[in-house]
């Protein structure tokens, strides 16, 4: 069945795969971040992805960013988003420009918005895991909006 | 044997009265009568387990040990009954004020290291080195890099072992967390030289890298060499290795730079916390850590070396052609500017937003951006 990016469901069907995935996010340890997802196109959306543990407990849509407290935000347009997860379907492991770190630094091609430097090296603490999170889409069939 | 205590049990007649008098049965059991303040201790999170901050609690909490320590100057755990009747050995721990050594935190810093170990050996997919061919250039630009940085790690490793014994006993989270970091620190030296080692070797060592450790060994106090280790030095690494994820000739060294970016970003987190603790606590030693600072940033500059930047040209560039190394210089040139602006907010969110002023790292990025623009 085909999930709508950008959507809450699709990153509920994310969280409900890291529960699911246990074993995999046990071993990368502890991740305790809440992380915004910015995706921008004709009409812009952001979600709030509160990752707790070793799990993601939290999915909700934000009308503002001041809405929760985020440690940093991904910015992207729909057609970037897309691209990264088109390489991530290719193979299970997305090419090395398509890594949520090389987008967000060489070229600044996604955005990395935060406040304070102790949010934004949170991305990079757990960067092992948020990889693993966003590489469970491999087998989705993405409906785009 | 350099040390000779005050007291030689093997010969005391009392201690040995004493030992014989316990096997015969007589136990006096003074060691129960302690008062001892009944605390509670909670798993907050039953999935964490047991946490250094649950266990932060009544007498044993930092928050209520004094900010300078001075019963202790031993061994004791903080909480531990200290015994007034006899002489404690003075260990001389040289950091006995929580803001020597504190950071914001800190416990859950170390919870995070302990939980996201990994083993060099088995968590990188080294049996992915054979399915890749790589350039005979590339491979030596990669061996290049992985021996300047096998060179930093080993300072890395070095200064958080170096200071551990000078931490009064009391700052055991503070002790806890860069003992994670040296063995941190060790695995990536460690990483660097089994890459290297299964590709072309190791290549040149940095002469101007080493001068510019040689200075964060050498710090006069813990402040200063953390603040010059983890919020210049690390900083500038994980930039680095950020960079280093994307040039990565296959998913072997990506994967391996995924990992070591995490502890480092780690490293860099206790080291904002502890510089931001010791500016809100002591903001006397403020004029020490930038005058510090102005020598430490030219030292840092050290790093750049010629080796290790052409390297990294020809890894961003991924060839030795003109218009790949046109191509690298402009990667690198990005990335050099990202490391330095990065450093003036993290100086900034710590309390010191007179770097951005006063560094002479400004210069070395004003001629980066002239070479860029030219
Ligand atoms: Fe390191
Ligand atoms: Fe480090």
């Amino acid at each position: 069945m085909a999930i709508k990016f950008p959507s809450i469901d699709f990153f509920r069907e994310l969280a409900r795969r890291m529960a699911d995935n246990a074993a995999e996010f046990e071993k990368l340890g502890f991740c305790d971040t809440v992380m915004g997802v910015k995706v921008d196109g004709d009409s812009a959306h952001l979600y709030a992805l509160t990752f707790d543990v070793f799990d993601c407990t939290d999915v909700r849509e934000l009308a503002s960013p001041d809405d929760v407290e985020l440690d940093f935000t991904l910015e992207a347009p729909l057609a970037l988003w897309r691209e990264m997860f088109e390489s991530i379907k290719k193979t299970g492991t997305p090419e090395p420009a398509y890594t949520l770190n090389s987008l967000s630094h060489v070229g600044d091609r996604m955005k990395v918005v935060y406040d304070d430097p102790e949010g934004h090296d949170k991305f990079y603490r757990f960067m092992a895991t948020l990889q693993a999170f966003v590489d469970q889409t491999s087998d989705f069939d993405i409906e785009w909006a | 044997m350099s040390y000779y205590g005050t007291n030689d049990f093997s010969y005391n007649s009392d201690f040995n009265l004493r030992i014989r008098d316990i096997k015969k049965g007589n136990l006096d059991f003074g060691w129960l009568d302690d008062a001892r303040e009944t605390v509670e201790v909670r798993r907050r999170d039953p999935r964490r387990g047991l946490t250094i901050e649950d266990c932060e609690v009544g007498p044993y909490a930092i928050e209520n040990t004094p900010e300078v320590i001075r019963e202790n100057r031993g061994l004791a755990p903080r909480g531990a009954i200290l015994d007034a009747a006899t002489v404690q050995p003075d260990l001389g721990p040289s950091l006995n004020k929580k803001s020597d050594v504190w950071g914001y935190r800190v416990q859950r810093y170390w919870e995070e290291a302990m939980s996201r170990q990994w083993n060099v050996s088995t968590d990188v997919p080294w049996h992915d080195m054979d399915k890749h061919n790589i350039p005979d250039d590339l491979e030596i630009a990669f061996c290049q890099l992985c021996t300047l940085l096998s060179e930093v790690e080993m300072i890395a490793t070095d200064l958080p072992a170096k200071w551990s014994h000078h931490m009064n006993s009391y700052f055991q989270e503070v002790k806890g967390f860069i003992a994670t970091q040296a063995i941190d620190e060790a695995r990536h030296a460690e990483v660097f030289r089994k890459r290297a080692l299964a590709g072309a070797g190791l290549f040149r060592a940095s002469v101007r890298g080493e001068h510019a450790l040689k200075g964060i060994l050498e710090a006069d106090s813990y402040s200063e060499g953390s603040v010059f280790l983890h919020v210049l030095g690390e900083g500038f690494i994980l930039t680095l290795f950020r960079s280093s994820e994307f040039i990565s000739p296959t998913p072997v060294e990506q994967r391996m730079f995924q990992l070591v970016m995490q502890d480092e970003a780690r490293h860099v987190s206790y080291g904002l916390q502890h510089l931001k603790y010791l500016m809100d606590n002591c903001p006397e030693v403020r004029p020490q850590i930038n005058g510090f600072l102005d020598e430490a940033e030219r030292h840092l500059t050290g790093l750049f070396n010629p080796d290790q930047l052409e390297s990294m040209i020809v890894l961003g560039g991924k060839g030795t052609k003109p218009d790949q190394i046109k191509k690298g210089i402009e990667v690198v040139g990005a990335f050099q500017g990202k490391q330095i602006e990065e450093y003036f907010h993290r100086a900034e969110r710590a309390g010191l937003p007179e770097r951005r002023e006063r560094s002479p790292l400004l210069e070395l990025q004003q001629r980066m951006i002239a070479a860029a623009m030219s």
